[in-house]
């Protein structure tokens, strides 16, 4: 079971594969142990530790505000905006399919939405979403101009220059 | 699956909708302003920003007239940078470069001052959290989360005894670190002069010397306005970059997080450089173009904020 919830995880299995490790993710305590467990391997592999952590309830909650997202669609998934905007496409399927099994897994012991504080932008004032271009080495110029004025060096002393002089950010692949 | 977090991001939650900042954790906040300023030390730390990871050394020795910093990187090449009561100087070891950027002022201005740190209190809740230990030192946390989505969180740890910061985390408003600096090995005490000394090898590196002067733009006819809640402006400047045409810089800050608008000409430029968003960890810089100038926007808050700052950049030819 353990090699399928895997499969699952790198959407490598067809959907009509799908429900028996769902079934044992609903069904069995230990397979949703390694569920997490899987993540948090590929989490710390790509250094992002904080990514996932309590990802499932994060999802859950946000699912019981999108009912809608739950129902099993022979199509693609569409996972939630947030989360395409954060994590890295080979994991966007995973969280698709995690958004299901978070509902499924979780979804009886819902708690109350968090207070949140934010004041929230509304769409007219959000600016339309623009191209996303690679950082270059003039970036560096003005990040260096920049820092200079950034109050973070009075709690932080110089250690916010290493951004300024970071020269794999620039090779990094996109 | 780890409880202990979730718990912490739903305090988290809840403790945003209450009130504004404790007077504990402003006091931590002057505590660590004052250690930045007053101790001398030499340590290690990790700066994390997605992916990347970047290890360096940071050596600081604290003298009266003026105090001098030096930064090293650890991985890749060996680049360098030394700031004194003057000036930073960058050395670049691939280009053969030194950069100087002039220092206005004794401070790091415009320096989070001890007296404006309770005017953080409009923008972020500031909060104490639990104490841990980092890189052998007993450090207290305090927490700035933010009251809107224009400015990224932050989670810092201070040592107890000296209130040095050993490490600092920004989070945006899911609660996800978007860049992480760590100290992973610190002595604070008296450093020997030697340590903060230049590279040699830089001796005959071109030096690329960057003049700045003050500046008005509105009578140049640029405008602008950060419509964002706590951004004010706080220098407006021209100076040059790359040696190229003079660039004109204005810096807007909530007194934490802070924006630069550059505004050059792109009348000589070899190649008209892409347009659009650049992300780096907690750092997002906007281009766009206006009146046959590149206007970039440099800022360590989220994407909406550099972007709504660009967006407002606009130009009428001076009467």
């Amino acid at each position: 079971m353990k090699a399928k919830i895997s499969a699952m995880m790198d959407g490598e299995l067809e959907p009509h594969e799908l429900s028996e490790p769902l079934s044992a993710l609903e069904a069995d305590r230990e397979a949703r142990e390694s569920w997490r467990t899987y993540h948090l391997i590929s989490d710390a592999l790509r250094g992002d530790a904080n990514l996932l952590a309590d990802c499932a309830r994060r999802v859950s909650q946000r699912l019981a505000q999108e009912p809608a997202l739950v129902v099993p669609l022979p199509g693609p998934v569409r996972e939630p905006e947030r989360a395409r905007w954060f994590v890295p496409s080979a994991l966007a399927a995973s969280v698709a399919a995690m958004a299901f099994v978070g509902w499924v897994a979780l979804a009886p012991r819902r708690e109350a939405p968090p207070q949140v504080a934010v004041a929230p932008v509304s769409p007219a004032q959000r600016a339309a979403e623009p191209r996303k271009v690679p950082v270059t080495r003039d970036t560096q110029d003005y990040l260096l101009a920049h820092q200079a004025f950034s109050p973070r060096n009075s709690l932080q002393g110089m250690a916010p220059y290493v951004r300024s002089v970071s020269d794999e950010t620039v090779q990094q692949p996109k | 699956m780890s409880r202990t977090l979730g718990a912490w991001m739903l305090c988290a939650f809840a403790g945003m909708a209450q009130a504004q900042a404790s007077p504990e954790a402003l006091e931590w906040l002057r505590r660590i302003y004052q250690a930045t300023e007053k101790l001398s030390y030499t340590g290690t730390f990790v700066y994390q920003q997605g992916e990347h990871t970047e290890t360096s050394r940071i050596t600081r020795r604290a003298e009266t007239a003026g105090s001098i910093e030096k930064l090293e990187a650890l991985d890749g090449s060996p680049r360098e940078v030394v700031r004194t009561r003057d000036e930073i100087r960058c050395y670049l070891p691939d280009s053969h470069t030194v950069k100087v950027d002039q220092r206005r002022d004794q401070r790091n201005f415009p320096a989070l001052l001890p007296a404006q740190v309770a005017s953080l209190g409009g923008y972020y809740t500031i909060r104490m959290d639990e104490t841990r230990r980092i890189a052998g030192y007993d450090c207290q946390a305090i927490v700035l989360a933010p009251k809107d989505e224009l400015r990224y969180g932050y989670q810092l740890w201070a040592d107890v005894q000296t209130g040095m910061l050993l490490k600092a985390r920004a989070f945006n408003r899911s609660g996800e670190t978007v860049e992480q600096f760590t100290f992973t090995q610190l002595v604070i005490g008296p450093v020997p002069r030697e340590r903060l000394r230049p590279p040699a090898v830089a001796r005959n590196w071109r030096v690329e010397q960057a003049a700045v002067s003050p500046a008005n733009l509105a009578q140049a006819g640029w405008s602008m306005n950060a419509d964002l809640p706590g951004f004010r402006k706080v220098i407006e400047i021209t100076r040059t970059l790359r040696q190229a045409q003079p660039v004109r810089q204005v810096v807007y800050s909530d007194g934490l997080a802070a924006v630069s608008v550059f505004i050059e000409p792109l009348a000589g430029r070899s190649e008209t450089p892409a347009m659009g968003l650049a992300s780096m960890g907690a750092v997002h810089v906007y281009t766009r173009e206006v009146a046959h100038h590149l206007v970039t926007v440099v800022g360590e808050t989220p994407a909406e904020s550099v972007q709504r700052i660009g967006n407002t950049v606009s130009y009428r030819a001076p009467q």
